[in-house]
């Protein structure tokens, strides 16, 4: 204790100051002003932010064109303003019901989310405080399997799950995740368990813990950023999903989001530009406000997990 | 020793029999009866088609009609884009579970008939299952394999056309090519129109990548554009229509390579939809969507569909590109299929819905009717108008190989981009493009 009090962290050896260099904003001398420099490094910061939503602005702003006009200006606002495009996109035709492809997206996720969450950590429990025969080149076959593009295993799946009977049902889309197939999150939370401090599993096995009670007890708690950073990468990337859903989600009542949005467009045909930019914009809004809510949790787990 | 062998003998045998099962995949045994299409028109069957909400519309609306008309059947929709479709369905076809109705195009058939995925038609024609005396015969053929059967009932029939902005060439003072005009005649045309076009305008996209456009000069020279499983024209042929595109840019009478890049595929949203350029080739029933485009971005402006550059010898360079339905073998309800593919080829009321959404239908009394149809959009009927004008003329039937569209047309676009980019020289580029074609459609 009193070792701990006296000691004071040794200070600093004295440096001496870099020479100055020429500054391109203020001249040879660099301002000591704080205003100034933030004044500076603010108007650098917003001008690569409205860079970068540019694109995401002009798309907003196409949606509220008529339609025959969504491609006349690269400015973001003209003078005729419509909503139509929103009340056409949303359910214009007997086919098109984007109520039904949200509510099926987001089925799609939540399930998703809930089958990556339970499944890829007791995996990664596993891997990571387990031992067990074949351990090593069990986990080298997992992360082997992020090798493997998804398009060479295509044709087999579609094989397998037709012949299960499960073409245009959520099953093919839901089941793997139930069954921990998302090697990333796995290797995800592996690396994020095994930074957890085995004395913490030591002391809930003197409580009386076994390995499903130390998994619940100390393991869940303690990953909480790993799990945020999984759902929010589940969230984002079955919610964009495009060529899973094609493959087998194949009538309109089963259809998600991105197929709604991708049946405005057609190379051979007539495409409705206007209400894709009007149902692309409401598309973004589950995601950033997802993004929004949890974006401390997924800082934190990609900073605790060594992931860059 | 037992213990290790076990497990690992019960992990191998469920691996083989998840292996046994997914190559197991049976197909129906037709009887010879549906074979013709005959027996009981009912139940389930499945169709799918490619398309934009739209034609979507339009199309469930024919299906519909198909389930009044023949109670206790119930047609089940799979639509997607042109680009998406094909990849599904190739995957479907891998997997034995194409749609009992799919729709095909005659640039797609051999991927198919190459597998021996489909059924022949023509029993079911001749057991007058499927109808198809008001569909005339040059346009049937283009639904034929390379043994001669009909694998694919064309039900639309779409071409390119030379789309240009009337009121831009007006403008400038340029008379739009009339008749059978050459390619030299165009060219003309184009210099014409660069005299008194505003700066910032092209008189025509760089395209000599676009393989329609090259179709056109091939068929124009009375040339095969395939030998079989081969490229059917020579070197020189082509170096010759590259050596063309180069020099019409290097007049300035093109945009930049780098526009054309950029340019987004669907008609309305290209060059001359949007006023930026004055001509181009493009489907000829992108007219409507065209003009709409345009009359939003230039109110007042006209745009105008002619039939592509001929020969010098006055032969049409247009093709048709049909459209049309087929039977997959793993069908299991054949008759059904086969009443559903009659309806939509048949049938007064379905051609009036769909209003040939996806070219002109190939039915002659059909396509009479809506001509005559004095609802019908003025704009529509000049896209039928030019079909007739094109049919009348007696364009040329293509077999297209298995593997067109994934070689023939990405490597021709590739190559020419070589050249237009400064990459290659034309020779060099023609070079490479043989090798790639041949190697690629020869597989």
């Amino acid at each position: 204790m009193t070792a701990t009090t006296a000691a004071r962290p040794p200070r600093p050896p004295h440096t001496t100051r870099p020479p100055r260099t020429r500054r391109l904003l203020f001249g040879n001398r660099p301002t000591r002003n704080p205003l100034l420099r933030a004044i500076a490094s603010h108007s650098v910061m917003i001008m690569a932010l409205v860079l970068m939503l540019y694109p995401l602005l002009w798309m907003v702003g196409a949606s509220f064109r008529p339609d025959n006009q969504v491609f006349t200006t690269l400015g973001l606002w003209t003078g005729d303003v419509t909503t139509e495009n929103y009340t056409n996109g949303w359910g214009g035709g007997d086919q098109l019901n984007f109520s039904r492809f949200f509510l099926n997206s987001l089925t799609l996720t939540v399930l998703s989310i809930v089958g990556n969450l339970i499944s890829c950590s007791l995996t990664a429990y596993a891997f990571a405080r387990l031992e067990f025969r074949f351990k090593r080149t069990l986990f080298a076959l997992v992360i082997g399997t992020l090798l493997l593009p998804y398009h060479v295993t295509l044709v087999p799946q579609y094989i397998l799950f037709n012949q299960l009977g499960w073409v245009n049902t959520f099953l093919p889309l839901v089941v793997p995740k139930i069954m921990a197939t998302d090697a990333f999150f796995i290797f995800l939370m592996v690396q994020f368990i095994r930074a957890l401090p085995t004395s913490l599993d030591d002391a809930a096995r003197i409580d009386g813990c076994g390995h499903w009670g130390i998994f619940r007890r100390v393991v869940v708690p303690l990953s909480i950023p790993a799990l945020g950073t999984t759902a929010l990468f589940t969230f984002i990337n079955t919610w964009n999903d495009f060529l899973g859903p094609m493959l087998y989600l194949t009538e309109p009542d089963t259809w998600t989001v991105s197929q709604g949005l991708a049946s405005f467009l057609d190379a051979t045909g007539q495409s409705e530009y206007g209400s894709l930019f009007a149902m692309s914009t409401l598309s973004l809004v589950p995601v950033v406000g997802f993004f929004i809510a949890a974006q401390r949790l997924l800082i934190e787990g990609i900073a605790t997990t060594g992931l860059k | 020793m037992r213990r290790t062998a076990r497990p690992r003998a019960v992990i191998a045998a469920a691996l083989l029999a998840l292996l046994a099962g997914g190559c197991g995949q049976p197909m129906p045994d037709h009887s010879p009866q549906e074979l013709r299409g005959q027996g009981e028109i009912g139940g389930d069957i499945r169709f799918s088609w490619w398309g934009s909400a739209s034609r979507n519309e339009r199309t469930n609306e024919v299906a519909d009609l198909f389930e009044e008309e023949f109670p206790g059947t119930d047609v089940k929709r799979e639509a997607a884009d042109w680009g998406n479709y094909f990849k599904r369905l190739n995957v479907q076809g891998a997997g034995r579970n194409m749609p009992c109705v799919t729709q095909l195009q005659a640039r797609t058939l051999g991927d198919f008939t190459a597998r021996d995925a489909l059924l022949p038609l023509d029993p079911m024609i001749e057991s007058g299952a499927i109808d198809v005396s008001d569909i005339p015969e040059p346009v049937l053929d283009t639904g034929r394999g390379p043994d001669g059967a009909l694998y694919m009932l064309p039900t639309g029939a779409a071409y390119d056309a030379l789309t240009v902005n009337a009121t831009l060439a007006d403008e400038a003072g340029a008379a739009l090519p009339d008749g059978a005009y050459t390619w030299e005649d165009y060219a003309d045309f184009l210099r014409a129109a660069d005299a008194g076009l505003p700066d910032d305008i092209a008189p025509v996209n760089y395209q000599g990548g676009l393989p329609n456009f090259f179709i056109a000069y091939v068929e124009g020279l009375d040339q095969d554009l395939f030998d079989g499983q081969r490229l059917g024209f020579d070197k020189r042929l082509l170096a010759d229509y590259w050596d063309m595109w180069v020099g019409l840019h290097e007049e300035g009478l093109t945009n930049s390579p780098a526009e054309v890049a950029e340019q987004p595929p669907s008609p309305e949203a290209g060059y001359v939809a949007q006023g930026d350029v004055m001509s181009d080739s493009g489907p000829g029933n992108a007219l409507t969507p065209v003009q709409n485009a345009l009359d939003g971005a230039h109110p007042g402006q006209e745009v105008v569909t002619l039939p592509l550059p001929s020969g010098p010898e006055g032969r049409t360079g247009n093709v048709l590109i049909s459209s049309g339905m087929s039977i997959p073998r793993n069908c299991d309800n054949v008759p059904t299929a086969a009443a559903f593919i009659d309806f939509w080829a048949n049938d007064e009321r379905g051609g009036d819905t769909y209003a040939s959404d996806n070219g002109a239908v190939t039915n002659t009394r059909l396509l009479q009717r809506q001509l005559d149809d004095p609802e019908l959009p003025d704009l529509k009927k000049r896209e039928l108008a030019l079909y007739q004008e094109i049919v009348d003329r007696d364009p040329a039937s293509l077999l297209y190989p298995p593997g067109y569209m994934a070689v023939f047309e990405s490597a021709f676009s590739r190559a020419f981009d070589d050249v237009a980019f400064g990459k290659k020289t034309v020779p060099e580029a023609v070079d490479a493009f043989f090798a790639e074609a041949n190697a690629g459609l020869a597989t």
